[in-house]
Parts: C-alpha cells; sequence; structure tokens
C-alpha cells in the first residue's frame, strides 16, 4: 500500500465512519454457496441401464483391473495417502470445487461457456457491415447451445453406465472402505474405474469439439478434475486411468454423430425457404441494420428420439395475419405492451435468456441443478436427469424451429410498431414461442424426476411461459403451441425414462 | 394574512441559484438561519454516444437517447450553520430507434445536511470550511438493469467536504466527495462468464460500485446577478463492470468529466431564473451526454 492509498483510505474511513461504514472492498456480484451432501443412493443396478449413445453398456470393455492386494496398487494407494498428508491450498480448493459433483460442475461450465459465446455479431460503423464470425468461436445460440447440453448429458450419462457397470462387476472396494477418509463425501461405490475421470475426459472432449478456441481452458479445467480425485483420496491412479479411457471410446461415438447430425448445414441459406412461406406477411429483422438469423435450418438437425414420432408433434399452421384471431392476438400484445407493470417487467426480465445468457435450455439445466442437489443424486443419476432434460429440450428445438423457417410469422412489433419491448426483440420468427415450449418440456420432464417439486416448478414454467407476452415479444397462439409441442416432448421423454431400467 | 404572506416570503429571501444534481447537490453557499427557498427546474439531457469501458459507442438500434426531468429542490437553514437540503426529481428516458419503451418515473430522493464548520475573514474576503452528509434513496421500484433506467436503484450515503472562498462578488469553491452505493437486486440472475468465480451461479444481488466526487466552481454571485463555471469529475472507486453483452447496468463502474455554467437572474422580489449549460468531456460507461436546464428558483 503507497502513502497516497493509506492517506486516502483514512480520510474515507473517517469521512464515512459517521454513517457506520468504511471503504472496504466490495464483490461485484453476490455468490451463493452451495451444500457438500453424501449421494442419496448407489445405484449398484445403474450398470444395467438403458444407454442412449451406445446400444448397451456392454459395447465397452473395461479392463480387469489389479488385485488390490498387488503391489502396483499398493503402491497406488500408498500415494494418494502421502498425497492427502501433504495436500497443497491449491489442490484442496480443486478438491472442494469438484466435490460438488462432476457433473453439475462440467453442466455450470457448459453454461458458461454458450454465455460467453451466446453474443449478437459486432457491427462495423465503418464498413456498415457485420464482422465475420470465426468458425472457431461460434455463436451459442439456442439450437447450437440445446444440441452442446444434450451431446454433453448423453456423453455423461452413458460413460457413467459403462463406469457403473464395471465398478460392480469388479467391485474394486473403495478408499473409504480402505480406511482412508475422502476430503469431500463421494457415493460408496466400487472405486474402479473413477467416475470423475470417466465425467471430466468426456466432458472436455464434447465442449472442445462445440469451443475449439477454449481447448486450453477445458483441457486445464479436465486435469485438475482428474488429479483432484487423487488429492481428495477418492481414487487411486489406475482408477482415473481405466475412467479416462473408457471415457474416450464414449465420446468418440458421440462426436460420431454429432458430425452427422446435419448441423454443420443449419447455416445454409434459407431465403428459398422464406420465398416458399406459406404465410400472407412474412418477417424480417428489426435489428439495425438487418441481420440474418443465425441457424435457420437447424430444424433439420437428427432428433434424440425417433425421429417419426418428434415430427408428428409439430404445430399447425398459425392463424393469418389478417384473419381475426391474429388480429386479436395483436392487440393483446400491444395492450400488455403499453399497460405492463413493475412486476410484468421483473418476469420479462427474470426469463429473458437473451444474449450472453445460458439460454432459456440453460436457464432450466441451472433449475435442475439445484434439484438434483437437493435431492441429493450421485454422478450418475444427476446425468440421467440432465441427459433427459436436454435430449428433450434439443428435440423441441428441431421442432421449433422447423415451424420458425415454415411460416416466418413476424414479431409484434414489425406489425405494430408501436410495440415496445421490454427486452431485445429475439432475431428469429415468431412462431412457435421458444420460451413456452422449453419451458412446458422442462416442466414434464422434471416434474416426473422430482414430484415433490410439482408445485414450484409448475409456477416456475408458468412465469416462462407467460414471460415472453409481457416481454412484448410473443403473441399468446405462439405461447400456446409452444407449450403443447414442449408438453407432448417431455411426455416422450418421460416414456422414456420410464422404461430405462432407473428406479 | 398580510403577516403570513411577509412571513413566507422573509423564508423564501433570494440569495443564490440552486444547483440541481447533475453538477453536485450543493455548493458552498449557506442559507443562513430560517431561511428557505425551492426550485423547480426542467432539464433536458441527450447523448448519441456512449462510453463501453471508456471507448465511445453509436449504437444504431438505440438512436439518440434523451432524458428530460422536473427537479424539485430545496433548502432550509435549520441554523446559521446547518442547513437541509433535499431534492427529487420525476424523470422521462426515451431512445429514438429501436424498441425499447420509454421509462418514466420518479427517481431517487436526496436529503443533506450541510454543515459550516469553520469561517476565516480576511478583510474582505472570507474563507468557509464546510462538511456534507447525504442520503438518497429510490422513490418507487423502478427498472434499474436496463440503458434507459431511470437511475442505478441504490441507497447511497454521501460524505463530503467543501472549502469555498468568496471576495467581493468573486468566489471560489472546491468539494471532494465520497458516495458509497449499496447493492442492488436484480430482477434476473446473472449469467456473465467470469472464470474468477469460483460459483459461476451468481444470484440476483449485485454491487453498485462506489465513486468519489471532485467539483470546482468558480464565479461571480450578487443579490441580482449570478453566474459561475465549473468542473466536474467522477471516478470509480470500487472495482467495476464495463457495459456489454449480459453485464448488469448497476455494475459498471462510471466515471466521467463534465464542465458546465450556471447563470442566475432576479426577476421581481424573491423570484428568479434559473439557466444551466452542461456537456460531458469524457466518460466511462456512461453517455456523452449534453444538458440544458432552466428553473424558477423562489426564496432568498
Amino acid at each position: 500500500m503507497t502513502y497516497t492509498t493509506m492517506v486516502r483510505n483514512l480520510c474515507l474511513t473517517l469521512l464515512l465512519a459517521g454513517a457506520g461504514l468504511t471503504g472496504c472492498k466490495e464483490n461485484t456480484i453476490s455468490e451463493g454457496v452451495l451444500p457438500y451432501f453424501e449421494p442419496a443412493t448407489n445405484d449398484a443396478d445403474g450398470g444395467t441401464w438403458r444407454t442412449v449413445l451406445l446400444s448397451s453398456a456392454a459395447t465397452i470393455t473395461v479392463s480387469a483391473p489389479t488385485a488390490i492386494t498387488s503391489d502396483a496398487y499398493q503402491t497406488e494407494l500408498t500415494s494418494v495417502k502421502n498425497g492427502l498428508l501433504t495436500s497443497t491450498p491449491a489442490q484442496n480448493t480443486a478438491v472442494n470445487y469438484w466435490g460438488q459433483g462432476g457433473v453439475v460442475r462440467w453442466n455450470q461450465i457448459a453454461r458458461q461457456l454458450v454465455a460467453k459465446y451466446n453474443t449478437a455479431p459486432i457491427f462495423n460503423d465503418a464498413t456498415g457491415q457485420y464482422l465475420a464470425t470465426d468458425p472457431n468461436a461460434p455463436v451459442a445460440s439456442l439450437p447450437f447451445a440445446t444440441r452442446l447440453y444434450a451431446l454433453l448429458g448423453a456423453a455423461q450419462y452413458d460413460a457413467l453406465v459403462v463406469a457403473w457397470r464395471a465398478k460392480y462387476q469388479y467391485n474394486r472396494p473403495s478408499l473409504n472402505r480402505q480406511g482412508l477418509v475422502t476430503r469431500v463425501p463421494v457415493a460408496d461405490v466400487p472405486s474402479y474405474p473413477s467416475e470423475g475421470a470417466a465425467i471430466a475426459e468426456t466432458s472436455a472432449q464434447i465442449l472442445t469439439y462445440f469451443f475449439p478456441n477454449e481447448a486450453e481452458y477445458i483441457r486445464a479445467k479436465a486435469t485438475e478434475h482428474k488429479q483432484s480425485q487423487l488429492w481428495g483420496g477418492i481414487n487411486v491412479a489406475s482408477d482415473v486411468k481405466a475412467g479416462e479411457t473408457l471415457a474416450a471410446s464414449v465420446a468418440a461415438v458421440a462426436l460420431t454423430r454429432a458430425r452427422t447430425d446435419r448441423f454443420s448445414t443449419a447455416t445454409d441459406s434459407w431465403t428459398s425457404l422464406k420465398a416458399r412461406a406459406p404465410y400472407d406477411v412474412t418477417w424480417q429483422s428489426l435489428e439495425i441494420p438487418a441481420r440474418v438469423p443465425v441457424v435457420p435450418l437447424a430444424g433439420r438437425v437428427k432428433t434424440w428420439f425417433d425421429s417419426t414420432t418428434v415430427a408428428r408433434l409439430a404445430p399447425a399452421a398459425p392463424p393469418a395475419t389478417s384473419s381475426t384471431a391474429f388480429q386479436t392476438a395483436l392487440a393483446e400484445v400491444r395492450n400488455t405492451a403499453d399497460s405492463r407493470t413493475r412486476d410484468q417487467w421483473a418476469t420479462a426480465d427474470y426469463w429473458n435468456d437473451g444474449q450472453a445468457t445460458y439460454t432459456i435450455a440453460g436457464h432450466w439445466n441451472l433449475i435442475a441443478e439445484q434439484l438434483l442437489q437437493e435431492d441429493r443424486q450421485n454422478e450418475l443419476r444427476a446425468a440421467r436427469t440432465y441427459a433427459l432434460l436436454n435430449r428433450a429440450l434439443h428435440d423441441v428445438t428441431t421442432v421449433g424451429w422447423q415451424a420458425k423457417y415454415t411460416y416466418f410469422v413476424p414479431r409484434p412489433s414489425q406489425l405494430d410498431p408501436q410495440i415496445k419491448t421490454s427486452v431485445l426483440i429475439p432475431n428469429s420468427p415468431a412462431y412457435v414461442s421458444d420460451h413456452a415450449s422449453q419451458s412446458a418440456a422442462a416442466n414434464t420432464i422434471l416434474t416426473y424426476l422430482f414430484p415433490v417439486e410439482t408445485t414450484w416448478l409448475k409456477k416456475q414454467s408458468d412465469a416462462a411461459i407467460i414471460s415472453t407476452l409481457y416481454a412484448g415479444t410473443q403473441y399468446r397462439f405462439s405461447i400456446d403451441a409452444g407449450t403443447q409441442l414442449g408438453t407432448n416432448v417431455g411426455t416422450l421423454a418421460t416414456n422414456w425414462a420410464k422404461a430405462d431400467g432407473a428406479k | 394574512m398580510q403577516q403570513r404572506i411577509r412571513l413566507i416570503l422573509i423564508l423564501l429571501s433570494v440569495q443564490l441559484p440552486l444547483l440541481t444534481t447533475a453538477q453536485g447537490l450543493m455548493d458552498g453557499f449557506m442559507k443562513g438561519d430560517r431561511k428557505a427557498s425551492l426550485a423547480v427546474t426542467y432539464s433536458q439531457e441527450t447523448y448519441d454516444t456512449y462510453y463501453r469501458g471508456t471507448t465511445p459507442f453509436r449504437d444504431p438500434n438505440l438512436g439518440t437517447v434523451t432524458t428530460q426531468a422536473i427537479n424539485l429542490y430545496g433548502v432550509y437553514g435549520l441554523g446559521y450553520d446547518l442547513d437541509l437540503i433535499v431534492s427529487a426529481p420525476y424523470i422521462r428516458t426515451e431512445a429514438s430507434a429501436g424498441y425499447q419503451p420509454k421509462q418514466e418515473g420518479f427517481q431517487d430522493v436526496t436529503a443533506a445536511l450541510r454543515w459550516e464548520a469553520f469561517d476565516y475573514k480576511f478583510g474582505n474576503s472570507r474563507l468557509s470550511w464546510l462538511f456534507a452528509l447525504g442520503y438518497t434513496m429510490p422513490i418507487q421500484n423502478y427498472v434499474n438493469d436496463n440503458i434507459l433506467a431511470l437511475g442505478q436503484g441504490s441507497k447511497n450515503i454521501d460524505g463530503r467536504t467543501m472549502l469555498h472562498y468568496k471576495s467581493g462578488g468573486f468566489f471560489l469553491t472546491g468539494q471532494a466527495g465520497y458516495i458509497r452505493r449499496g447493492p442492488v437486486t436484480l430482477d434476473r440472475i446473472v449469467n456473465v462468464y467470469d472464470p474468477s468465480q469460483v460459483n459461476p451461479n451468481s444470484g440476483m444481488k449485485v454491487n453498485v460500485p462506489d465513486v468519489t466526487e471532485f467539483i470546482v466552481r468558480t464565479g461571480y454571485a450578487t443579490k441580482r446577478v449570478y453566474v459561475d463555471v465549473w468542473g466536474q469529475q467522477q471516478t470509480p472507486y470500487a472495482a467495476g463492470t464495463d457495459i456489454g453483452p449480459g453485464i448488469p447496468f448497476p455494475t459498471n463502474a462510471i466515471g466521467f468529466r463534465r464542465v458546465g455554467g450556471t447563470l442566475f437572474l432576479r426577476l421581481v422580489g424573491r423570484l428568479g431564473l434559473n439557466f444551466g449549460y452542461s456537456t460531458t468531456l469524457e466518460g466511462q460507461n456512461i453517455g456523452k451526454s449534453t444538458r440544458l436546464s432552466g428553473g424558477i428558483i423562489i426564496g432568498n
């Protein structure tokens, strides 16, 4: 501290002493603290659960571990024991961080990266053009984000089913059962192969595929996650190695799917689609200058649930702009916007999920995070929750995008410029509402998984569904059709979950 | 009746013009024991360029932002060395482009005590040393996380000290202040990417950075005419963010350097007219605005 800083602080302290204040350092944004918990169940039958990407867990062979009586194992165990005695503060921080759940942490990292890349193209005032996007720094729009969350969830889940199968096949006792005390609470499951390492390796490979520019950051996170299993006394080196190896095999399958799911062509030209639109007035970008939509062909992307069944859930055609039904809906948006209350504004803002956010799907991932922590779900079960939720959210997006770029329904402000919106108008056609479809699907699935929270979840999804009408960006018919679509896809997902072997 | 009117006129006998919040709430002139004045001013502030961090930026989707305000400002001398100052603006902000709704309503009420702690006389000249403590709170729960927001929505404590020199009509005032801004609750959960945060699920409650403020004002003041020029510098003290996608507006570190001037003319009796102009030379997370104001002052 320099002399001037000291004098300044002293002066400020004196000045503010009368008001009982001091000029101390404050956090810019306050943070909550997550609790630690021992998982409620071990799910010993987890290895038999129905996998998503793999035809079954048995398709990936995990080699047998060495016996715990072997010298090799004893050396590893001693090394972990010694490590616990000499652990550094940095290591403890890492153990605590990952101790709150690997699946949850990687989902958070994924959401953070989505928020970071969920940006509009940069407009260059000098040239009057938008700058081209770097393919290694993709725009994390809603279709991009749902695809990422779904693939991450599915790959983590399959990797853990494989891990669980091997755990109970080989039954290498956990370190807690061998007299060690882990630094954080963990599920009482066999230690070989390491579930932490399996999650780390899968997640790192999937996320690096989506965000090539973040490879270094992601690799560092994964290395720390794997190491934290040793530092926390949870696994020995061979457990970690085995988890890593099986995860690499699962990730390879997941990435093959990603490369062939038709997303790469989703950014192709959409003008021919617009020309064919069976609608009287078509959507235009309301940005100044007009901006092209990010992934207009995302409706073609391969679905997770049966594609024929999902396609059958497509919403009916919206009312024509000349119809009374449409004019009534438009008038309702105008009236709501003109008399928007502070509470309605707050709801619209809470569920905005626009630029630099996790997207609406990510918002529901955050809600799921709270629920699965309250429910004390183990890693496998947490992965199942995320895989189920996010596959459904992805398919909802696919169908919703198909409707958007079939009908090209204009946003309310395009037809009535007097409609002022409390959030920025999303740069995509209106019909159907993403908030309604995503939230109705999430509500259906999470209510099935967490029946205790039915009332609370209904309240959340109701607010999310109506938020876009409050914001002035959506019509009621679009919201209703979205809700219907979301509920139907959600039901499809819960039916899958009812038969996946998990109790 | 006559007596009552006279009493009110005595209470409101004009001495000096009033200065609204835009260039600091207070000047160095004490009101005097049981003297009072009330000002109603209208101001209009516009900008088409704003600073993201310290980089000027124009957004075609925002166009020109106009802020109109009607400000009510009163001073009352509780004693010869103690004044009570109260201020409350009604504000309307709107953008010329895009689809953002205009926002309108009462902003923040401020109450401050100003104490003339010391004064020294040298012949015709006088030097006084003043201290002030103010408290500001929002009058209503307005939207605080928006570029067109009426205000930051925080409850603030403002501590400042002033040196005021007067010789004949000439005066020079220097003041230094620290504004402690309290936390505010947003309508939403913050999702911004910040690797330094251990828990990425940041809450809805965010901190508004504190600022320091320096104002220098000089001019000429008589019973009938007052004219001044001033410079004001506000600097963020606590760490804050820069305007950007997803970043909460209240957490932005706000700073600026402004200059301006005031002209006051006494019309008849205790009634006077006040005109003001100011412009922003440079800024940080704030509009590069120009402001014009005019008002009526009744009092002494």
